[in-house]
């Protein structure tokens, strides 16, 4: 792999865009609002427009051309942030799929809507029960019940797996599209996608876009051609789902997965390879509306729920860590009849996606809804004003880990994990990459941001010392509920 | 009362003066406000924790004695906040004074035993978080449960450095003897502080002057000062059970702990009555040790003077716990009662702030890392159990105190013999200090113990809670507390634990004499549901105890 091809970090992105300087990054073109500064063509309102919300599921930010990557693999995806809003300091509220996307559709954190884990009761063989939003946050209002009581059509097409309506995701819906037993494509979700939008086309809609293709778990019905891999590799791996779940728990089980760097170069290959067909799907998806006359009222979200580890910390997947390969995530606002263009990097959270839906369609929310919600619109950034904020994160991961961590805006980082107290500190403008711990160099910050987090989840209800954080409760998928010891918690 | 509105009225024109400098003075002015505002205190004030092991507040006489054996402590009460009615964690001075330094509950800070490793304790103490904002810290310590650890394979004292003097730039322990005790005075401290008076520091200096052997380091004209004229102590007429820390005269731990009832045991049998004249030498060698400790409180508050420290300087006196002296035929700190649970709480704030507050609300020890924390302007760390006691000392309306205090009666004394005392110390040849006649059942009793107290075993406890008016103690295990008795062994079976639930009727009944939980089962029955919940909650909490293949070490002395 050619020098320029070498993935550049994600804060080295943001300075090297912001310089003006680097490589071909399809975002240099964009300019960047800086606050204060007003950005005249954005109307007061988009009222009565469309919306459609797009999860790539397990797409890493770096990976977008919008975002930094060399690679040129999202043109579509790229296009659109050319006429729309890129957020380029987006950071996902869990690393994982369950907790990180309902989060969009409650405007809360996993604590809080405590989908956390797939089973809310893991008592096997019998009494496990699928965790689901009604049965353990009956108070929660959806995205998609705002906007239907608004007068609008919503129908939801996915891959099934993490936002398959058990958990209720289907919340609010009118159609809600997933397979059972898969880790679906858009292949499956997108024409599943227009036949609906054919029909409903001239109603006020909100369509929700999500398919597994880029993720772990996904092969391309097609087969891979290997257009991104080093020439004689000697294919110790293939690239299948198989390899990478073994890959997984091998991590999981070690600490450390085994790797050569040639490995890591197939893997970052292989997910390339995944992200550019996806991205070409997406393009027959946006063609379709464009044909459709949709264009001039709809608001495209285009986001990801989680990135991919690829060996960044010796392990490969998702979920069971903080580190930013896993939470910094894409988030792009295409607004109709706009033509921005505009890199905002201001830090912000997902937790911020569904107020800032909210207030661009300028629907009227209901009082508990309001209530309920924890971000902030972005709104007023797209009008040049600043949105920096704290951001937190969170993650419950199978029988092996829960971790709490928080963001500063100005680039510190604390990762807490509670079965252990470890706590790490990462100064992510000096680190972006996360490896040096500055917990005791750094022990007055540590300890504040520490108290910051713990103030932040006792203030959304989530008392962290109510109970022990014992490895061995509630794993999230039947294959992995085997292993697991049930421990009463 | 007087004194208190006129304070409040003074504090409202200090706070309206720099209001007024916040809004009208000069850049310069209002950073100047800014720098005393009150949330940044940690940048120029000095901390100093007086640990004065087994100080009972009743025998000072801001506590209402009639002996003059605290002239000192007095003299700074009257410009300091005292709490009256502060409450320990447990009844051992390892386990309660580890309460105070994390302000978490004994379970959940990890400290439960006498037996420690280096690292058994993860819990954020005192001085490492002030550290973190820029303190330096430093220990002189007489208090040998906090420096001196016992390797029981070598039988050499080590230098563990463990939990009490992790964080420290310097931790001092004097090791000097007089006599046999080295529970000396931390004199010490005053050279550390000439020679750091410049610097923003942390110091705890915690004296174990006042703990048995009683006033076995006081000169001998001090020594004496209250003891009855011609008084020659009883137990000079039996065997000599005093062994490694006292002289003839002293009242060890060793004799103490065969005092039952007003019996003196030998033999496992009752051997002696108390008169009211061995109780009187037993308490004016404890009020000698009160004293002499004083004096040195003197020299220090001399020192603070002299150096002006006493302007910027927060000084704590907390005294962990107090010791039972009589009341119930009992000389030590063997269970939950008054004497030994109320203890001294006194801060002294810089230049004299909130002189002469008295707070009567309960309190306890977990309290004061985040007063503390509160005052300096330093975020409380989540995970602390305690309240912020400011609101109380600032006298602000509607602020409370503990109105349930917990108490974990661990380890049993019983565990703490069979890690130490009986293994290490009864069993040293060259110290024999029991008499032969009973070598052979204290080694049975000893192997006993070692069984019923497995080393990777989590320790049995007691709990229980206390309000102004009512204590309640629960016996988790009545059947091994009753089997494992110290109490039962040395008196030869006379005595002994006969419920599982103790009522006091604190008002009624000040030396806990009558169990009233029959009479009061509504009482017993609401106290017992805020226990048991408090209980529950703590075991979720509770820190890992021991690690397998672990090697313990062993602090030495109750």
């Amino acid at each position: 792999m050619s020098a320029h091809n070498k993935k550049i970090s994600r804060r080295e992105f943001i300075k090297r865009t912001a310089l003006g300087t680097g490589s071909l990054a399809v975002s240099l073109m964009l300019p960047e609002i800086l606050p204060g500064r007003a950005w005249a063509n954005v109307p007061a309102t988009f009222k009565d427009c469309n919306l459609v919300f797009v999860s790539f599921d397990a797409l890493q930010a770096a990976h977008v051309g919008s975002f930094g990557y060399s690679r040129d693999i999202t043109p579509t995806i790229d296009a659109m942030a050319r006429e729309g809003f890129c957020f380029s300091n987006n950071i996902s509220t869990a690393s994982w799929t369950v907790p990180a996307s309902m989060s969009w559709f409650t405007g809360v954190y996993p604590s809080e809507h405590r989908l956390t884990n797939k089973f809310s009761v893991f008592d096997p063989p019998n009494n496990s029960v699928l965790s689901n939003l009604k049965k353990l946050s009956p108070e929660l209002v959806t995205l998609a019940e705002i906007l239907k009581q608004n007068g609008y059509v919503t129908g939801g097409f996915t891959g099934n797996a993490g936002v398959n309506g058990f958990f209720g995701f289907d919340q609010g819906f009118d159609t809600y599209f997933y397979e059972k037993g898969k880790f679906g494509s858009m292949s499956a979700s997108i024409p599943k996608g227009l036949e609906w939008l054919q029909a409903n086309k001239d109603k006020k809609f909100f369509l929700f876009l999500h398919g597994y293709d880029m993720h772990g778990q996904n092969v391309p019905a097609e087969g891979f051609d290997y257009r991104f891999v080093d020439k004689g590799y000697d294919r110790r791996f293939t690239g299948s789902a198989a390899e990478q779940e073994a890959l997984r728990e091998e991590g999981l089980e070690k600490g450390a997965v085994s790797m050569r760097d040639e490995d890591v170069r197939f893997w970052r290959a292989i997910y390339d390879e995944k992200i550019q067909r996806t991205d070409a799907k997406f393009r027959q998806f946006t063609d379709r509306l464009a044909a459709m006359g949709l264009l001039d009222r709809t608001i495209f979200v285009l986001t990801s729920d989680h990135g991919t580890e690829f060996f960044e910390h010796q392990r490969i997947d998702h979920g069971f860590t903080l580190y930013n390969e896993l939470i910094h995530t894409p988030l792009i606002i295409k607004l109709p009849k706009v033509k921005a263009g505009a890199v905002i990097r201001d830090q912000v959270s997902s937790i911020d996606v569904m107020p800032t839906i909210l207030d661009l369609l300028g629907v009227n929310v209901p009082g508990n809804a309001k209530k309920q919600l924890r971000g902030a619109s972005l709104v007023p950034a797209l009008r040049g004003g600043a949105v920096a904020k704290d951001v937190f994160f969170e993650t419950d991961y199978r029988q092996y880990t829960y971790k709490r961590g928080m963001q500063t805006r100005d680039g510190w980082k604390l990762i807490y994990t509670l079965e252990d107290k470890k706590r790490e500190l990462y100064n992510l403008n000096d680190d972006p990459k996360e490896t040096r711990n500055l917990v005791k160099q750094e022990a007055r910050r540590a300890y504040e941001m520490e108290q910051k987090l713990f103030a932040h989840f006792k203030a959304i209800g989530h008392d962290l010392f109510a109970r022990q954080w014992i490895p061995g409760l509630n794993p999230v998928y039947d294959s992995q509920a085997k292993q697991a010891v049930k421990k009463a918690s | 009362m007087h004194e208190e509105r006129s304070m409040s009225r003074l504090r409202r024109v200090v706070v309206s003066a720099v209001f007024f400098a916040l809004l009208t003075g000069s850049p310069a002015e209002r950073a100047r406000a800014a720098d005393k505002a009150p949330d940044r205190r940690f940048e120029n004030t000095n901390v100093i924790l007086v640990s004065l092991q087994c100080l009972r507040p009743d025998h000072m006489g801001i506590g209402g004695y009639t002996r003059n054996t605290t002239p000192n402590l007095d003299e700074i009460s009257r410009s300091s906040v005292l709490f009256q009615n502060s409450i320990s964690h447990t009844n051992l001075t390892p386990v309660a004074m580890m309460a105070a330094l994390t302000g978490q509950y004994p379970r959940v800070n990890g400290l439960v035993t006498f037996d420690v490793t280096k690292d058994s304790v993860s819990a954020r103490t005192m001085p490492e978080i002030l550290k973190y904002y820029g303190y330096s810290t430093a220990a002189v310590v007489t208090s040998l449960e906090f420096v001196m650890r016992f390797d029981g394979e070598s039988g050499k004292v080590i230098d563990l450095r463990d939990v009490f003097s992790r964080s420290y730039d310097d931790y001092i322990w004097p090791r000097r003897h007089v006599g046999k005790s080295m529970r000396v005075l931390p004199t010490e401290s005053l050279d550390w502080l000439e020679k750091n008076k410049t610097r923003k520091f942390f110091l705890w200096i915690a004296t174990g002057s006042i703990h048995p052997p009683y006033a076995a380091t006081v000169p001998p004209a001090e020594k004496t000062l209250y003891d009855p004229p011609g008084y020659t102590p009883f137990w000079t007429k039996f065997f000599p059970v005093s062994g490694n820390e006292g002289g003839p005269d002293d009242p060890t731990i060793d004799l103490l702990l065969r005092i039952w009832d007003g019996e003196y045991y030998q033999g496992f049998k009752p051997v002696y009555r108390l008169t009211p004249d061995d109780a009187d030498y037993i308490r004016a060698r404890y009020d000698a040790g009160v004293h002499y400790t004083d004096g040195f409180i003197g020299e220090l508050f001399n020192k603070l003077r002299q150096t002006g420290l006493d302007k910027n300087t927060v000084v704590i006196f907390y005294s962990i716990h107090g010791k039972a002296l009589g009341e119930r035929g009992t000389f030590i700190n063997y269970d939950l009662y008054e004497p030994v649970l109320k203890n001294l709480l006194m801060v002294r704030f810089p230049d004299g702030q909130y002189a002469g507050r008295r707070i009567s609300e309960q309190v306890q020890g977990i309290d004061i890392l985040p007063t503390l924390l509160s005052y300096l302007g330093i975020p409380i760390a989540a995970d602390l159990q305690g309240n912020d006691l400011m609101p109380l000392v600032r006298g602000e309306a509607g602020a409370k105190g503990t109105e349930y205090a917990f108490i974990d009666r661990m380890p049993w004394w019983e565990h703490w013999m069979s890690r130490f005392f009986l293994e290490f110390k009864f069993h040293d040849p060259l110290r024999t200090n029991h008499p032969p006649s009973e070598e052979e059942a204290i080694v049975a009793y000893a192997k006993m113990l070692n069984e019923a107290f497995p080393l990777d075993a989590y320790p049995p406890g007691d709990i229980a809670v206390r309000t102004n008016k009512w204590k309640l103690i629960v016996r988790k295990d009545l059947r091994l507390l009753n089997k494992v008795s110290w109490p039962r062994f040395i008196t030869g079976g006379k005595r002994a634990f006969t419920d599982d639930t103790e009522l006091y009727d604190l008002v009624a009944d000040p030396h806990e004499m009558h169990n009233v939980a029959a009479e009061n089962p509504k009482v017993v029955e609401e106290l017992k549901a805020k226990l048991l919940a408090w209980d529950a909650n703590i075991e979720k909490r509770k820190a890992p105890y021991h690690r397998a293949g672990e090697k313990r070490y062993l602090i030495p002395y109750p």
